[in-house]
């Protein structure tokens, strides 16, 4: 026990371990201590995914719900990134702007969900403007911060090796940033996972939202935790698979170095 | 070759702009290494910052080689104390020093020659493909050294290069230094607070008063053959004297830091 930290996977183990505790814990206090109904035990939630995952109704929703996720937050993205990064060189414009954004910014999707469905209906529309909405402006704040925050030094360097002020920017500045930006994006894809199921549940008729609003009307306390746990699921599997992005692609970028 | 005439720079600042320069004249000759060295807060660097043509002077004038300064020039290159904030990270040590052959538009063809070049002159060469935060201290600015020669330029503007680094690594970086100096006949202007730095190093010392409105007060000449040994009684002396001269200044300099 003394050289636990030291036995290849235990990370792996402790992993499986804490999950297997939970569903224990979950199990033994669902069955005897809390009614069922309101808290269905693990084994009678698993019962009920099989059939849903056979028929693919669950993957039906998670597949259209997770598309909404996708479109949304690209183009929130590629919006606020290139936004931030004139936001963060362009100081007057900046100024003009920056009220604005301020207090815009609390507006959070959930807020903007009323006003979405009279503007675009309770079709993909409506979803993909939410997500949009909630991604632009963590990516945008994100993205100016960046860009303010690339090394005073790192630029004069750059102007000295006889860089021209466009050269700066896109060959030094924009890297710079590149680690806050990408930061930025991985907070507002946690935030997209959480805005798309309340849009879905006020304003959609298919994605895991309404599945999980459909499930409540009907009192099916089986099929909402299936939603919630596939919730869960997704949430770390895309981030793990944005993590794999990142290091795949712009390793290079993330390494902030040290004051020597 | 680098000329400044009654330079004088006012930052704004409340309740009043604050006069950071006030006159200073200086020429440097070519080829020579001038140590600027004063207390901190003395303006050392935004004087370098006036030669460099990062700031404007709000009265006087900078000229190199005749030709007036009106901002970065492709003769001058500046290097800077914190290598970590100005090297590129995302580039590997061969890219940060063809960044700049890169810029100048050196033909392609050349582009291998000069990087093997330069980086055998500063031997990291073996170290090519290493980024800059896996690099130490030391072989950071020499990668910031090798970078810098690869654009030739007439003039090296040092910041305080050698302040953060450990006292053993900062004393090959001063062979290193003189050795390129020696072999390349480049004009230094060499910013520190360290009278020993400034005395291994020199050809002249320009002493710094303590800010605000600082002056280059005395310019030493150092008829001194290299290399200077701290235990040498001509260099000793020396150093007492550079000391007695900025005692006052640094006290001044700490009792307004005190504010």
């Amino acid at each position: 026990m003394r050289n636990f930290a030291a036995v290849p996977g235990r990370g792996v183990l402790l992993t499986a371990g804490s999950i297997a505790i939970a569903f224990l814990s979950w199990q033994v206090l669902s069955t005897f201590i809390f009614n069922p109904f309101l808290i269905p035990p693990p084994l009678e939630v698993i019962r009920t995914a099989i059939p849903m995952i056979l028929s693919g109704e669950i993957l039906a929703d998670v597949s259209i719900s997770m598309s909404r996720v996708l479109v949304g937050f690209a183009f929130g993205s590629l919006a606020a990134i290139v936004f931030g990064v004139l936001l963060g060189r362009l100081q007057l414009l900046h100024d003009l702007l920056d009220p604005i954004i301020e207090l815009m910014r609390y507006l959070s999707p959930t807020a903007m969900i009323p006003i979405a469905v009279i503007w675009f209906g309770i079709g993909e529309l409506s979803k993909y403007f939410l997500i949009f909405w909630g991604t632009f402006f963590i990516v945008l704040v994100n993205t100016i911060a960046g860009v303010w925050r690339a090394p005073i030094a790192r630029q004069r360097a750059a102007e000295c090796l006889g860089a021209n002020q466009l050269q700066i920017f896109v060959l030094v500045v924009i890297p710079s940033a590149a680690p806050y930006i990408v930061t930025g994006m991985r907070v507002a894809m946690a935030s997209s996972f959480m805005s798309i199921i309340p849009a879905e549940i006020l304003a959609a008729d298919s994605g895991i939202g309404y599945l999980l609003q459909k499930s409540s009307m009907l009192l099916q306390t089986n099929r909402i935790f299936v939603a919630l746990l596939t919730i869960c699921l997704l949430g770390f599997v895309f981030d793990r698979i944005f993590r794999f992005l990142v290091a795949r692609t712009l390793a290079r970028f993330m390494s902030f170095v040290a004051v020597t | 070759m680098l000329q400044l005439d009654k330079v004088r720079k006012v930052f704004p600042a409340a309740p009043e702009p604050y006069v950071a320069l006030d006159g200073v004249d200086l020429e440097v000759a070519d080829g020579e290494i001038l140590c600027l060295l004063g207390p901190s807060g003395c303006g050392k660097s935004t004087l370098l910052n006036v030669l460099a043509g990062f700031e404007r002077p709000s009265a006087g004038s900078v000229s190199c080689r005749g030709a007036p300064v009106r901002g970065a020039g492709r003769d001058r290159v500046m290097f800077f104390q914190d290598a970590g904030s100005a090297l590129f990270p995302w580039l590997n040590v061969e890219e940060n020093v063809r960044f700049g052959l890169r810029v100048r538009k050196v033909p392609k063809a050349q582009w291998a020659g000069i990087i093997d070049n330069y980086l055998r002159m500063v031997d990291l060469d073996r170290h090519r493909n290493k980024f800059p935060a896996q690099l130490s201290g030391g072989m950071r600015q020499r990668l910031q050294i090798a970078r810098a020669l690869a654009v030739e330029p007439a003039v090296l503007l040092m910041d305080e290069p050698f302040a953060a680094l450990d006292a053993l690594t900062r004393r090959r970086m001063h062979a290193v230094l003189l050795e390129i100096w020696q072999r390349t006949g480049k004009t230094i202007v060499f910013v520190t607070h360290d009278i020993a730095e400034a005395i291994t190093l020199g050809d002249r010392i320009g002493i710094m008063s303590a800010g605000p409105c600082s002056i280059i007060s005395k310019i030493i000449d150092l008829d001194l053959p290299r290399p200077r040994d701290l235990a040498d009684p001509a260099v000793a002396r020396l150093f007492n004297d550079i000391e007695r001269l900025l005692a006052p200044d640094i006290a001044r300099a700490e009792e307004r830091a005190a504010h």
